[in-house]
């Protein structure tokens, strides 16, 4: 059995050559696509788990594919980027990116940083009582990953649904940036705060009447995050 | 040889201003002499053919004055004026034909004719004067203003210096006009005459900041200010101007120059920032390019080396281990070629935000991971130092390059010591090293981009890495030092700015 299916969406030939050759022989199966529109129409027809997608790319980006996938998807993405800076970082993030890993990797990163994405919470929650959850017009159903703000439903991508799972175990508790990091992306994780603000700002959009005055996820400073349920 | 050719050419001139004059002269003796041939016709007219009595003749005479003196200048209706003044007496007063006055009235009359006739003469002269002024100063102001608008609506030909000339030489009709730019040291010139053998005084007007006039040649040379600043001097040779006119014209010329020095400097500025976007636009493709090859060496020599020992013969582990170094050191440096070339562009922009001294240094030791692993790293950071007002990327940037240059430049077994610690108006940084040192003399050159220590044999660096950190520091107006004992280690340090001195700002 396969660890995992992956796509791979490179324009670089040789890229997408080392992927298919190092990444089969640590157990996954791959696919790979050359241009971002060639990506969307194999995740269209082909099952995958996970998609390896390079950032710059000619034709459409692949910021501009990484939103396209994930208008309709919720699979988990690794963006490939070239610049280290924090800003490309946070843009991968921002355009729906699970996780980004800097050109040139090496092999072991590249795999622990898929493991990560694909890891599931060990302990999904299992509180009856906060499996749906109506809160003020705000819906959430764990169990189906689908949230509803005021009639407007959308889905939780995984790592999504893991953070607000991890924070709705533990209501009105301020969990710190550490543990959750450790918690959802795994052990190697614990200093990637960018990570944490760019998902927690993502959840805010699905499930905050406000985005802008959060009432639910709420930062507490230099510390942590909590899940605020009302009275 | 030259100097005699120049003096025989700018004598050569002369005749010509000479011509002017006996041309003025010949005119000036015609009217003359038209004028007394009116008078002696009257004479004639009225002793020998319509006689008249005196009162008449002199009113006649007094009326024909005027009139010279209307039609002709002062010097004119002043001769006509004593010649009609003897004609009266010597035909007119009694005893006629002698020019003694016989009754004492007739003096009286006589210089009465005398005084009205000059003083209409002066008049009238006067007049003409303010006419023929006033016409001058007009057509001053048209030319003036015809410049102006040539200027207004000139080429797009550089150097604009150069039009300026050619479009005075044009308005006023200058015979020639010389424009010394100080700031480039150009001289522009325009008109018939080259005027070579002014260049030192147009200079020296600049420097002496006053007016040179040489009237034998016609010649002005005066200096061009913008507000009290010389800026350039000009000259001109066959100028009748007012000094308002010249003023004014000057005026206009500093503003033109000043107009042109600065949309110079604007097009300079904007070739500069076009040629800065395609360096980072071809940075950016040339780091893609790079980066993408040693991407697959470097996933697949990571690969091979993390596979269980026996997979692999010791030979070929070591062998694949160098190519791995390689590529590493490859994508380093190219990395910091970019990182160098950005930061030298001046273009970088400063996110600031912040900070705490102790997460820079945490975040930068994290991203330096796989280089420290393996080597002592000792941290002495003072408690509770004031936060920093810094782009904390770029500051862990500066902190990883001095751990990774105290890494190379000390012996493996030997600790480095990192540390903050406050001082007045900032954080200080420092990273030390128990290495072998640096001279005074390399302590000068060693933030020098390329630079490396010259008792290095194993040359891992690149030599940009101080040369980055200091550029990022000075960004953010701060300093960046080194101290070192000889066999005893270095310490580099940079300050950093609070974030209650940034926040103010």
């Amino acid at each position: 059995m396969s660890a995992g299916r992956i796509l791979v969406i490179d324009d670089d030939p040789q890229i997408r050559r080392t992927m298919r050759t190092t990444l089969t022989a640590h157990g996954y199966e791959v696919g790979d696509a050359r241009t971002g529109e060639e990506g969307l129409e194999k995740l269209r027809s082909e099952a995958y788990d996970l998609v390896l997608l390079d950032v710059n790319m000619h034709g459409m980006g692949g910021l501009e594919t990484c939103r396209l996938i994930r208008s309709s998807s919720d699979i988990a993405i690794i963006m490939l980027t070239v610049s280290n800076s924090e800003r490309d970082k946070v843009d991968a993030l921002d355009a729906g990116a699970d996780d980004y890993v800097t050109k040139p990797f090496s092999t072991p990163e590249l795999l622990a940083r898929i493991r990560a994405t694909l890891r599931r919470l060990p302990h999904p929650p299992d509180h009856a009582d906060l499996k749906q959850l109506d809160l003020r017009g705000v819906g959430i159903d764990l169990p189906s990953r689908q949230v509803s703000v005021r009639g407007r439903s959308s889905r939780l991508t995984a790592k999504e649904f893991d953070l607000l799972s991890y924070l709705l175990a533990r209501p009105n508790k301020t969990i710190t940036h550490r543990e959750l990091l450790q918690a959802v992306w795994g052990p190697d994780y614990g200093d990637e705060l960018e990570y944490l603000r760019v998902f927690i700002n993502r959840l805010r959009k699905k499930i905050e009447p406000d985005p802008s005055k959060p009432q639910f996820l709420v930062t507490d400073a230099w510390a942590g995050y909590r899940f605020q349920l009302p009275q | 040889m030259l100097a005699l050719f120049l003096r025989a050419s700018s004598g050569g001139s002369k005749p010509i201003d000479f011509g002017m004059y006996i041309r003025q002269a010949i005119r000036l003796s015609g009217r003359i002499i038209a004028a007394l041939g009116l008078v002696a016709a009257i004479t004639f007219f009225f002793s020998r053919i319509a006689h008249i009595n005196e009162t008449t003749a002199g009113f006649v005479y007094l009326v024909a004055i005027l009139l010279i003196a209307t039609a002709g200048g002062l010097i004119e209706s002043t001769i006509a004026s004593v010649v009609a003044l003897l004609c009266f007496n010597y035909f007119f007063l009694p005893p006629i034909g002698t020019f003694t006055v016989a009754d004492p009235r007739n003096w009286v009359a006589l210089f009465a004719f005398l005084a009205t006739s000059l003083i209409s003469s002066q008049l009238s002269a006067r007049a003409k004067r303010r006419t023929k002024d006033a016409i001058d100063r007009q057509n001053e102001i048209e030319r003036l203003y015809s410049l102006s608008r040539a200027l207004l609506l000139r080429g797009t030909e550089r150097p604009i210096a150069k039009q300026i000339v050619q479009q005075i030489a044009q308005a006023f009709e200058f015979r020639a006009v010389a424009l010394y730019e100080r700031s480039s040291g150009e001289i522009y010139r325009a008109g018939f005459d080259d005027m070579p053998e002014i260049d030192n005084e147009l200079k020296e007007t600049v420097v002496r900041s006053e007016l040179l006039q040489d009237e034998n040649k016609g010649l002005i040379i005066t200096p061009v200010r913008l507000g009290r600043q010389p800026i350039g001097s000009l000259a001109i040779r066959g100028a009748s101007l007012s000094d308002a006119a010249l003023q004014s014209l000057l005026n206009l010329v500093a503003i033109w120059l000043e107009r042109a020095l600065t949309e110079e400097a604007v097009n300079r500025a904007e070739v500069a920032r076009r040629s800065e976007e395609l360096k980072s636009t071809l940075l950016d493709a040339i780091a893609h390019e790079f980066k993408t090859p040693l991407t697959s060496i470097k996933a697949v020599t990571t690969d091979l080396l993390s596979e269980p020992a026996s997979q692999l013969a010791v030979h070929q582990r070591e062998l694949i281990s160098i190519a791995d170094e390689g590529a590493d050191r490859l994508s380093t440096l190219v990395t910091e070629a970019i990182q160098l070339a950005r930061i030298e562009g001046g273009k970088f922009q400063l996110n600031r935000g912040v900070h705490l001294p102790s997460s820079l240094i945490f975040g930068a030791l994290k991203q330096m991971k796989s280089l420290t692993d393996g080597r002592a790293i000792n941290l002495s950071i003072v408690d509770d130092l004031p936060p920093v007002w810094v782009d904390a990327e770029l500051i862990r940037m500066v902190i990883a390059h001095l751990i990774d240059n105290a890494l190379k430049y000390s012996p493996p077994a030997a600790p480095i010591l990192i540390g903050a610690r406050g001082a007045e108006k900032s954080v200080i940084i420092y990273v030390s090293d128990q290495g072998s040192g640096i001279t005074e003399e390399e302590k000068a050159r060693i933030f020098d981009k390329f630079y490396r220590g010259t008792k290095e044999t194993h040359l891992r660096g690149t030599g940009m890495g101080l040369a980055i950190a200091r550029e990022i520091i000075r960004a953010h107006g701060e300093e960046i030092w080194v101290t070192s004992k000889l066999g005893q280690g270095s310490e580099f340090s940079f300050s950093l700015p609070l974030a209650s001195r940034g926040a103010g700002a």
